[in-house]
């Protein structure tokens, strides 16, 4: 079995369209919260989100986009892309120039791609409201490419020529920690020596309206407290979008290369709830049994956790399911492991959420931090026993574990470790 | 064609959406699609279509489209349009045209003559014309009568207003051993030959008839030719494109103008090439030549080489 390393990171986030920004924002817990200007109506009781900044996706014409320096896109690219997957495009630009890797290495039968995204419901819905209105044959012909929940996967793989194993992950805010862990898989088990592992939303009103009916969101209208995980006056989630990308690297290949790599990825577990198809189970048991499992995994032991990236959305009864799954898996040590929630400062990114939050760990360990919890004010009484930490801490975590859960009870939970 | 150019009783709402449907497009496409839905000016056609496709074609390639010989690029190889973009080059086409083209027309319209030949006859309410069809070495072969080592077509694209065809010079020609001595050159009076073969071929393609006649090939003769320049000496390894429009058509007659190009530099002009044939009386409804479809309306089986 291979040993798996994280060599390259890129990111389009609502905290910084590259590492040096995104790691400012996690150290000085500076969040990309906004009063949204598509939210600002009386029908929508919703008032805050993270958008990612510098990009403007809302015309329907891509060709209206704002797309920053240094990239650029050209049309018969930019078609068949959604806002999610022109994030990542560019997310995996930053990648693959972090990780140093040249064309050859990008594009080979050695090297693959999985990705997440739960599609594109803007594009699908002027696309079929246009259907309905001019029929089939008056329909952008790549329209179904650049909505479906593919879009990310067809698209990086067919601009980056990868040529070894691509699919797409759909178990929603767990989608792209599924992707990193069966990523890491495919290198250990030697089917591959290289994955790119993407996660990536739209994070606009479409993608983020249809979670107000379930009562998932925030109705904060402030967005210094909106995203407020582990706090007891926390109300729902912020939502984002944005593109994260990692690049995962076998041992022989790092060796081959010369490249310092961020972090190991020591292994990865999972488990379901069989509880509920949208609500977590009281007691977070199938998370509890991911995180066992990753440990297992990695021949970890709780003694030995430094830094727990929580999955932790800000949602009443989702943060308390994970704070008891925590405390089952650490048992004595709760109230030592670091644990945070990097959602206060990010939104939740829904299936961007497990690969940005791993490249969040990645980073932390390389340049040696453990990224606070921000916005609690006061903390809910169910945490108690964790040591949530407030504040971001020079203290360079050595084995970090990052949390993912999503819809229908999926629970991902992945460990990395330091390299020495 | 009902519904094209009659004045709309509310033309600004057509107006507004053409405009939007256009608003990548240079405002002399829009004025032009807007006279066409208001007047029916099928003269306003080209510059629609024109405007279209310089709207999809990457700016890198758009100053192809300002130089000459427009209608003879083609949409894949010289434009860089690749199938989708051609689809998205159509859906506009027909948003503001108001025509309908079918995956079949499409498949078959290569350049942007032909896009713009077309368009004008659907506009128009006429069949646009056949479609050229393509031949191989091999289809080329069984009908002339001109054989190698003298046979200077590798492929051949017929219609009823053009012609071409390419040849590649191999170096192992026979008279390259002597012309020239250590230098091996074309002979423009071949490169004139060559033009004439395609003039032969196009002769044979059917495509001259006239009622319960044939063209005859054993009566295909060489007659003049006039205004002829050439201007690029061609080697072993240029690929020669052969074009022939034909000027007039009437037995026993037929005179073409004629180009050969090296990719997109000029090396032979002829204004003038006049061929002389014979027709006979055609014996048989089925075709002497299997698949040229010389009189039958059946389907030529060698037009599937393409």
């Amino acid at each position: 079995m291979s040993r798996v390393f994280i060599t390259g990171l890129g990111f389009i986030t609502s905290i910084g369209n590259d590492a040096s920004c995104v790691e400012t924002s996690l150290r000085e817990l500076r969040h990309g919260l906004i009063t949204y200007p598509p939210f600002q109506k009386d029908s929508i009781p919703v008032k805050v989100a993270a958008p990612v900044r510098e990009f403007t996706t809302s015309a329907p014409d891509a060709e209206d986009w704002t797309i920053p320096a240094p990239y650029y896109v050209k049309r018969e690219v930019l078609r068949s892309l959604g806002p999610n997957a022109l994030y990542a495009l560019c997310a995996m630009q930053q990648a693959v120039a972090d990780a140093r890797l040249q064309p050859e290495d990008v594009s080979n039968e050695d090297t693959g791609l999985y990705a997440a995204s739960a599609g594109s419901p803007g594009i699908m819905t002027r696309y079929l409201n246009r259907l309905h209105e001019l029929g089939p044959m008056r329909c952008p012909p790549l329209g179904v490419v650049a909505s479906i929940a593919g879009t990310v996967q067809f698209n990086l793989v067919a601009q980056f020529k990868i040529k070894g194993a691509s699919t797409g992950f759909s178990s929603a805010c767990a989608s792209s920690a599924h992707a990193l862990g069966f990523a890491c898989d495919e290198i250990k088990w030697g089917r591959q020596k290289r994955m790119f592992v993407v996660g990536a939303e739209d994070g606009d009103a479409d993608t983020i309206l249809p979670f107000a009916s379930m009562r998932a969101l925030s109705l904060n209208p402030d967005p210094e407290t909106a995203s407020r995980p582990f706090d007891k006056g926390r109300d729902g989630f912020v939502g984002t979008g944005g593109g994260a990308v990692l690049v995962l690297e076998s041992e022989a290949e790092v060796m081959r290369r010369g490249v310092t790599p961020y972090a190991e990825v020591l292994g990865w577990g999972q488990a379901s709830d069989g509880h509920n198809v949208a609500i977590s189970h009281p007691e977070g048991l199938g998370l509890a049994q991911a995180m066992r499992r990753a440990l297992t995994d990695s021949g970890l032991k709780a003694a030995q956790i430094d830094y727990i990236n929580a999955h932790a959305t800000s949602t009443p009864i989702g943060d308390v399911s994970e704070c008891r799954a925590l405390r089952a898996v650490l048992g004595e040590h709760a109230s030592r492991v670091a644990v945070s929630s990097t959602k206060a400062l990010t939104g939740h990114g829904l299936s961007l959420a497990g690969a940005m939050e791993s490249a969040f760990c990645a980073l932390a360990i390389r340049s040696g931090f453990t990224p606070g919890s921000a916005h609690i004010s006061e903390l809910d009484p169910e945490c108690a026993g964790l040591n949530i930490v407030r504040t971001t801490s020079s203290v360079a975590p050595a084995i970090v574990l990052n949390n993912s859960s999503g819809f229908g009870g999926a629970n991902v939970c992945v460990a990395l470790r330091r390299v020495a | 064609m009902s519904s094209t150019g009659l004045p709309s009783l509310d033309f600004s709402a057509v107006e507004v959406q053409v405009r939007e449907a256009l608003r990548r497009c240079t405002p002399a496409t829009v004025e032009a699609a807007l006279e066409y839905r208001k007047s029916g000016d099928v003269t306003q056609l080209p510059a629609v279509i024109f405007g279209i496709v310089e709207r999809y074609v990457d700016p890198s390639v758009r100053a192809r489209l300002s130089a000459d010989g427009v209608e003879d690029l083609r949409v894949v190889e010289d434009l860089g349009l690749d199938s989708l973009t051609i689809m998205e080059v159509v859906m506009l086409v027909e948003e503001v045209v108001l025509v309908t083209i079918s995956n079949n027309d499409l498949r078959e319209l290569r350049t942007l003559g032909d896009i713009k030949t077309f368009v004008d006859c659907r506009a128009r309410g006429v069949e646009p014309p056949k479609p050229p069809k393509r031949y191989d070495a091999g289809a080329i072969l069984a009908v002339m009568p001109i054989q190698p080592p003298f046979l200077f077509l590798n492929e051949a694209t017929v219609s009823a207003t053009q012609a071409t065809a390419t040849y590649r010079i191999t170096g192992e020609e026979f008279f390259l051993a002597g012309h020239f001595k250590g230098n091996p050159v074309m002979p423009a009076s071949l490169m004139l030959e060559a033009l004439g073969q395609l003039g032969v071929f196009h002769l044979l393609s059917g495509l001259v008839q006239e009622p319960g006649k044939k063209v005859d090939a054993g009566t295909i003769f060489f007659a003049s030719t006039d205004g002829v320049r050439c201007s690029r000496v061609c080697r072993p390894g240029d690929v020669l494109t052969l074009t022939l429009k034909p000027k007039r058509i009437k037995a026993p007659l037929v005179t073409f103008e004629g180009y050969v190009h090296v990719e997109k530099e000029k090396a032979v002009v002829a204004e003038e090439i006049t061929l002389t044939f014979g027709l006979v009386d055609e014996i048989a409804p089925v075709a002497e030549v299997p698949g040229l479809g010389l009189s039958s309306g059946v389907e030529p089986v060698l037009a599937s080489a393409s």
